[in-house]
């Protein structure tokens, strides 16, 4: 659930056209028509990746007249529904996925279970990677990678450019390799088998 | 014991500085360390055995990090760049706050020239990578004249920047293309421990490969993927990379210790130097750190332009002063007080997902946030310790960062620092302070916290020195013979 203070607005006699916002919009909400580029007001969800790309400092983050809040409802939906999709992702439903919105697992799966398909739709009913808009992406691609939806990059843009290894698909040879350096790995995928498994009562599941 | 003698007159902390992501420097109308009871204590005083620095010294001090660049420049091999080809040489938005920033600007400068010099190679330009404030190192780039330094040739880079996929030993991982456009990459680091709580001194000299250099992808793979003890791989993983390591030429290093710079050092093999960052990273850090940990109770003041985890004291950042309850070094315990891992594990009632989860520093009673900056989640912070924020300023600034909407949503505001203070010794009853403003050499304290210091830093050293240190670098498989070699 986030709460939409800000928005992007373009100087437009600033701006040369050069497409870097659009590339970098977690939402798709600025495109360029006519070697300028606009925001459309509503789908802003005020992350700033595009004021702080912008080469030519034509962005300009304002305050909105009329701030709204974003999110989905977890509760609304069949809980065990959404612990089964946490869980083949490898996490825990109530566990916290963006550091800035304070989205958790849940409402994600939440959001999907609603129809939500891609990164970015996730991310416009939900406001997660629309903080710092780094490091959520893995549990987000994770989700919707569970959820069975198949991935499609967009070539043109930057938005994200696929998911990457986690603890359970390190090959076993790296980790006998360099466990002795100082990696636990074996140790922490347990640990994070534990969190995943964890229910509300507090109760752990092997 | 003469208390007295070891304690100095407050050291003149780092000057606010003119940020997009801090409140303007005229805002910050008083520091805590020019208080009333404020005292600092040399670092060289409380523990005789570190090094000797170079900076913080006289006039001379940065014209010496300069001529240790040079010297340990000279020693690395460069002969696989020729005069036609491209270098890219690769930086971190952290060695600007490390003292001033001027020492980390110079090793940038150091290094353009030497290799110039020694190879011919006139195609040399500056990529200096960032955490989660975009525009910081054109800040800086700025700041130190590194963009004329480098003909122009110096750009900050962000994680959202466009990618480029980096084939590993556990699979695909994505760097930033800008930093691999050269024929050559030159890495320039620096051995300050800064966030032990994440990557636990392990690897600490790779990490930037899957941070600074790193798309977000990678990023995410690193707070997310692995495990709080295992995630520093990511980092290892991409620099082991035959594409990483086709690139690779060598690593500068400014050496530093919580009191200053040491020294410069370079080096073709980076897992050797690596092992001697372990070892500072350990012996020198460690004991401040320990230190830390025996502080009862204290008011946590923040006072440098930097974002509320990193501001930092005796080269310790807030970010691992919320972790002394723990032993942040030893990799037995897995989840250190704070880290991504440790925020993400807590439930909707504000409970951690795992009873054994431990708490945010209990000795901190309250932070008093006199001067920081924006740009990280920090919301947590606020959450689990009391804080005062002085100046309305201040707040509406937080109130406009996407990553902190949240952080005044548990802070209260204070008109001025004065009263801020005062509420924090009224409300905690005690008088213990300890200030994060960055001052070099040493650290802005209380009156009292200066004396249980003191008092314990004898015990602390020997218990690092004969306990921990062994234990430390024995879970971290340090080769101890690389440390002898000639650097
Ligand atoms: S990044 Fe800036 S200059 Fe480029 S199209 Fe967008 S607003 Fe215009
Ligand atoms: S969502 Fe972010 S990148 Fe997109 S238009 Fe708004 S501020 Fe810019």
């Amino acid at each position: 659930m986030k709460r939409v203070t800000l928005l992007a607005e373009v100087q437009q006699d600033v701006c040369r056209g050069c497409k870097v916002c659009e590339k970098v919009c977690p939402v798709y909400a600025i495109s360029v028509t006519d070697r300028k580029a606009k925001v459309k007001e509503d789908a802003c969800r005020g992350c700033t990746n595009c004021e702080s790309r912008c080469p030519f400092h034509a962005i300009k983050m304002v305050k909105r007249e009329k701030p709204f809040t974003i999110g989905v409802d977890a509760s609304q939906y069949d809980s065990g529904k959404i612990r089964e999709l946490c869980e083949k992702a490898h996490l825990n439903p109530e566990q916290v996925i963006c550091y800035c919105v304070g989205v958790r697992a849940e409402e994600v799966a939440a959001a999907i279970m609603a129809g939500a398909k891609t990164p970015d739709e996730i991310s416009s009913v939900t406001g997660i990677r629309t903080g710092c808009t780094i490091e959520c992406i893995q549990p987000l691609l994770r989700l919707i990678q569970a959820a069975g939806i198949e991935l499609k990059r967009d070539e043109n843009g930057w938005q994200w450019y696929g998911v990457t290894p986690t603890a359970w698909t390190l090959p076993e040879d790296v980790v006998q390799k360099y466990n002795k350096r100082g990696f636990y790995f074996e140790e922490d995928k347990q640990l994070l088998d534990r969190v995943v498994h964890t229910n509300p009562k507090g109760e752990e599941k092997k | 014991m003469n208390y007295t003698e070891l304690m100095h007159e407050p050291i003149k902390p780092i000057l606010p500085k003119p940020s997009q992501y801090g409140i303007d420097p005229s805002l910050v109308k008083a520091r805590v360390s020019e208080m009333p009871g404020m005292v600092s204590l040399y670092l060289r005083e409380l523990f005789p055995d570190l090094p000797p620095v170079l900076l913080p010294g006289g006039p001379d001090a940065i014209k010496n990090v300069r001529k240790a660049a040079e010297e340990a420049l000279m020693k690395v091999d460069m002969s696989m760049i020729k005069p036609e080809h491209s270098v890219n040489v690769l930086a971190s938005h952290h060695g600007f706050t490390l003292f001033g920033g001027e020492p980390y600007a110079e090793l940038l400068k150091a290094i353009r020239d030497v290799v110039e010099k020694r190879t011919g190679c006139r195609d040399i330009r500056l990529r200096a990578g960032v955490g989660m404030r975009f525009r910081e190192t054109e800040e800086y780039i700025k700041r130190y004249g590194l963009d004329t330094y480098y003909n122009g040739k110096a750009i900050g880079v962000a994680p959202i920047d466009e990618g480029i996929p980096i084939e590993t030993e556990i699979g695909t991982l994505y760097g930033i293309k800008k930093v691999y456009d050269a024929d050559w990459i030159i890495h320039a680091h620096h051995t300050d421990v800064r966030e032990v709580h994440f990557h636990r001194q392990v690897d600490k000299a790779v990490k930037p490969f899957g941070m600074s250099y790193a798309r977000c992808e990678t990023r995410s793979t690193y707070h997310q993927n692995l495990g709080p003890r295992a995630a520093n791989f990511t980092a290892r993983a991409i620099f082991e990379s035959k594409f990483v390591q086709s690139k690779f030429a060598f690593a500068a290093f400014l050496n530093c210790g919580p009191h200053g710079v040491i020294g410069a050092d370079c080096d073709n093999d980076l897992y050797a130097l690596n092992d001697r960052a372990t070892f500072v990273g350990c012996q020198l850090y460690g004991k401040i750190m320990t230190l830390f940990g025996e502080i009862d109770k204290c008011i946590a003041v923040l006072d440098f332009p930097c974002p509320v985890p990193y501001v930092f004291s005796a080269g310790v950042i807030y970010a691992n002063f919320t972790g002394a309850n723990t032993d942040l070094y030893d990799m037995e315990s897995p989840l250190p007080p704070y880290t991504w891992y440790t925020e993400a594990f807590y439930r909707r009632n504000g409970q951690p997902l795992l009873e054994e989860t431990p708490p945010m520093n209990p000795a901190i009673r309250m932070c008093v946030h006199n001067y920081a900056w924006t740009g990280y989640p920090s919301e947590f912070f606020s959450k689990n310790i009391p804080t005062v924020v002085v100046g309305e300023e201040q707040g509406k600034l937080f109130d406009t960062d996407s990553m902190n909407i949240g952080y005044m949503d548990y802070a209260v505001t204070a008109r001025s620092t004065e009263q801020a203070m005062q509420f924090a010794y009224n409300v905690t009853g005690t008088d213990k302070v300890i200030i994060f403003d960055g001052a070099m050499g040493g650290m802005n304290v209380s009156e009292s916290l200066a004396k249980l210091l003191i008092e314990k830093a004898p015990e602390v050293s020997e218990r690092v020195d004969n306990v921990l240190l062994p234990k430390w670098l024995k879970q971290r498989g340090v080769d101890i013979s690389i440390l002898n070699r000639n650097k």
